[in-house]
């Protein structure tokens, strides 16, 4: 009887100590008070370890908090991807991007987003076998990113030219990427007034139609959007691909590369 | 026995706390570098709480009218600490006042010199009527308790060069060039009795230039031309040591010819922010301090410009 009663307590103990917020503190490398709350948001319940091959690169300090450059590279993982989902824990939209490898890319992708405050920046990598690996830097920032009205807001320049592409296709000799640039005001719709209006959807397509890459992109994605994406192989002058982008008002803009 | 050891360590103890709550000093000496010229000459350094701001070069001559002060530095506390150091120099009165630029570090010790006139270019006092007070937060920001109480007090006098190319103070002529290559709007002086050129941050010595508001690299390399023309004997840079021989205005125009060269190529290639961010620096610029943060920031403003040329 008195082992019984000895051993429930210890049960009891252990019980207690497991859920002890010691004991479940987080496992962040990046110490965010986000992160158990975004992690069940992005990833949910499924498996998930950070993993020092998804690299996240931000510069030191955000200079400028409405162009911030972020380079998601996961070149260096073997395992299969099926998405790799971008986000920043301390911004008052955390979505940035989702990004879908469909054929031929090489996972390298840089773009430009706006921040409301110093905030981790994460990359989360869903594989195949269905494991979450997770990357990330820590940015530093003043902030005001994202509540400051866009430039476009104060002039008209944007209103004639909306959608418009500037596409460059970089032959070199050990790196095929494309880049290119998109007239919109990316509006987040946090500004007094002023609502949101941002790309939402994004395709890099072959001469066939087919897609090599798929993204959804969310509002803190900076204004007139400058992407680059990486292929698996060096580029030739052949290739016939085109752009295709949908903004949250229905507007369809596409470009031959 | 006991009350004296009682004593030694309450005076222990005050004389600790007493250190850790030390008074924010500038510990402004001022350097004669000319006839009736002084200069105060700022860390080579970055805004720290630890500086204060204290980052910039300020400058004053003394004439017989009274004392003319070019740029007021980083907060009320600066500015204070600069008529101090004047009044350790002469009993004359500050007369007049110079903002070489719209920038924190130059203007933002006006406080200090409201009885005397304020001039700065037209566009500058624009700039710091639109910027003036987030700067000032900025500043707050970066060092703290050093801005305690420090406010814009805007430029009281428009500096119109056309209608006043030069100003006599005393035996001092003064001569006026309006340029804009480093900040949209900056203000050099030439003094034509010392030959002294107060460069303001068109020139930057042994510590990397800064770019936030230059309208193009090579709106700067003109200003740098012509003040190349000028007939100075000294020149006070913004940023960094008295320079007498020129070669600051060589260090500048090479750091910036590198730096043009080296943001075309990157685009070119079709570098990503954080790639042209990464890119080696020239060897030849390595005894210039905060070198590769400056050339972080540099890509941050400029990058975007150069990426559109290469589309």
């Amino acid at each position: 009887m008195q082992t019984i009663k000895a051993a429930m307590w210890r049960m009891l103990i252990v019980l207690g100590l497991l859920f002890s917020p010691l004991v479940v503190a987080s496992d962040d490398p990046l110490k965010s008070p986000m992160w158990d709350y975004l992690r069940n948001v992005f990833l949910g319940d499924a498996p998930y370890q950070f993993d020092d091959r998804v690299v996240v690169s931000v510069p030191p300090f955000a200079e400028d908090p409405t162009q911030v450059p972020v380079t998601v590279d996961t070149t260096a993982l073997s395992e299969k991807i099926e998405k790799i989902v971008v986000w920043a824990d301390l911004n008052p939209i955390q979505h940035i991007y989702t990004y879908y490898p469909l054929k031929q890319v090489a996972p390298n992708i840089s773009l430009r987003i706006k921040v409301q405050q110093a905030t981790p920046i994460r990359a989360a990598v869903l594989t195949q076998q269905g494991t979450w690996l997770v990357g990330g830097s820590y940015l530093d920032a003043a902030g005001g990113g994202c509540t400051t009205p866009s430039v476009a807001n104060a002039s008209p320049y944007w209103e004639s030219h909306l959608g418009e592409i500037s596409a460059k296709k970089i032959l070199r000799e050990d790196l095929g990427r494309y880049k290119f640039k998109v007239i919109h005001p990316m509006d987040t719709g946090l500004v007094d007034a002023i609502p949101e209006f941002y790309l939402q959807q994004l395709e890099l397509r072959d001469e066939t139609g087919q897609a090599l890459l798929r993204m959804e992109l969310s509002q803190p994605v900076s204004e007139n959007p400058v992407f680059s994406f990486d292929l698996a192989s060096e580029l030739t002058s052949n290739e016939l691909y085109h752009l295709w982008l949908r903004d949250n008002n229905g507007n369809e803009f596409e470009k031959a590369l | 026995m006991y009350i004296m050891r009682f004593v030694f360590f309450t005076l222990l103890i005050s004389t600790s706390y007493s250190a850790l709550a030390a008074k924010l000093e500038y510990q402004l000496i001022p350097e004669k570098i000319a006839e009736d010229t002084w200069l105060l000459q700022g860390e080579l350094q970055d805004f720290t709480r630890e500086n204060g701001g204290n980052i910039v070069n300020t400058a004053f001559i003394v004439t017989e009218e009274g004392v003319v002060v070019f740029d007021t530095g980083p907060s009320k506390r600066y500015g204070e600490a600069l008529r101090e150091a004047i009044r350790s120099v002469t009993d004359k009165a500050v007369i007049h006042v110079f903002n070489s630029h719209h920038h924190p570090d130059h203007f933002l010790g006006n406080q200090a010199f409201t009885e005397a006139k304020i001039w700065a270019l037209p566009e500058t006092g624009k700039l710091i009527a639109q910027h003036g007070n987030a700067f000032a937060e900025n500043m707050y920001r970066l060092v703290g308790d050093w801005m305690r109480s420090t406010e814009v007090q805007l430029p009281t006098q428009p500096l119109d060069i056309d209608q006043m190319p030069l100003m006599q103070v005393g035996k001092h002529r003064l001569r006026f060039i309006a340029m804009s290559g480093h900040a949209g709007a900056d203000l050099a002086m030439l003094d034509e009795a010392t030959g002294v050129l107060f460069a303001s941050d068109i020139v930057f010595f042994q510590r990397a230039l800064t770019t936030p508001h230059t309208p193009g690299l090579d709106v700067w390399q003109n200003d740098l031309a012509e003040l190349e023309t000028l007939s100075f004997k000294l020149i006070i840079p913004g940023h960094g040591p008295v320079d007498k021989t020129g070669k600051s205005l060589q260090q500048m125009q090479a750091y910036l010819q590198w730096l043009d060269q080296t943001l075309t190529h990157a685009a070119e290639q079709g570098l990503s922010m954080n790639e042209a961010m990464g890119l080696p620096l020239d060897s030849r610029f390595e005894e210039i301090a905060l070198g590769r943060s400056e050339f972080i920031r540099t890509v941050f403003h400029l990058y975007s410009r150069y990426e559109e040329a290469a589309f």
